[in-house]
């Protein structure tokens, strides 16, 4: 967020940045967000966004394996444990 | 709240640098997701995997935060306010939505990580351990990103309801300051 001028209309009239209610590009903004939103759903709902730690861990092997990274020696991130449903970002 | 210049300008400096260096490690990241999906060499893949999740905890989450929190005193510190403009607010849903899911998705870096480590430097377990995710995720962060450093610099005009209020609020004690002293 850039700095606004001392008196943010003085230099460019009243209503320059002083119009009311929903203008044009918040409404365009707005339908984008829904749409966005809509087709993530629509991708998480069919599978096309399960992309949680489930999916990579199906194919990881068994309990034979490496051990992990330094960060993840505890079988965690730093103290960040990943909740029980993974997530759907 | 109001707060003196050089304050504020040096809020400004540290949101412009956490902000574009937050956009431009995202844009390293994705490169690096692109690697990782494309490459044929095992060990280049499970370094990308790898990498990916450190950068996440070191470069990416902090220049985040710091990116929420400088925005957040720049609007609160000066007369464009938090909730008064538009385009400021719109900025705010952006980053809060941009952190979220990064916190979020570093349970799936970690996830790739970890898988890294495991899987045998050849054969088809290479191509298991390969996901389109990271790209997605980082294209999806450079449009966000970007959008919101577009919004910096155009400022679009509109206000909302309620920085509409203040605005007129704020002429009517100028206004009524002006009748009491006309001379001033």
């Amino acid at each position: 967020m850039a700095d606004p001028p001392p008196y943010p209309d003085a230099d460019e009239g009243p209503d320059r940045r002083s119009i009311a209610g929903t203008t044009r590009w918040v409404k365009v903004f707005g339908v984008i967000a829904v749409v966005l939103a809509l087709l993530v759903g629509v991708l998480v709902l069919t599978g096309g966004g399960n992309h949680g730690p489930g999916r990579h861990s199906g194919s990881g092997g068994t309990g034979s394996q490496a051990p992990p990274s330094g960060v993840r020696e505890s079988g965690d991130v730093e103290g960040h444990a990943p909740p029980a449903g993974g997530h759907t970002p | 709240m109001s707060t003196r210049p050089w304050v504020r300008k040096f809020a400004l400096t540290a949101h412009i640098v956490s902000s574009v260096g937050w956009l431009g490690a995202v844009a390293c990241t994705l490169a690096l997701s692109v690697v990782g999906l494309t490459s044929q060499n095992g060990e280049v893949v499970r370094g990308v995997y790898l990498t990916l999740e450190q950068t996440g905890w070191t470069v990416l989450i902090p220049l985040g935060m710091a990116s929420l929190l400088t925005g957040l005193i720049q609007a609160l510190g000066t007369k464009w306010g938090l909730f008064r403009h538009h385009w400021v607010l719109v900025k705010l849903v952006l980053n809060l939505l941009a952190v979220a899911i990064l916190l979020m998705y570093m349970q799936t870096l970690g996830s790739l990580a970890d898988m890294a480590l495991r899987t045998p430097l050849a054969g088809g377990d290479l191509d298991g351990l390969r996901s389109p995710s990271p790209v997605l995720h980082g294209v999806g962060a450079v449009v966000l990103l970007l959008v919101a450093a577009v919004l910096s610099v155009y400022k679009p005009r509109g206000m909302t309801g309620y920085g509409w209020r203040k605005q007129h609020e704020q002429r009517k004690t100028i206004a009524a300051a002006d009748a009491v002293t006309p001379f001033r």
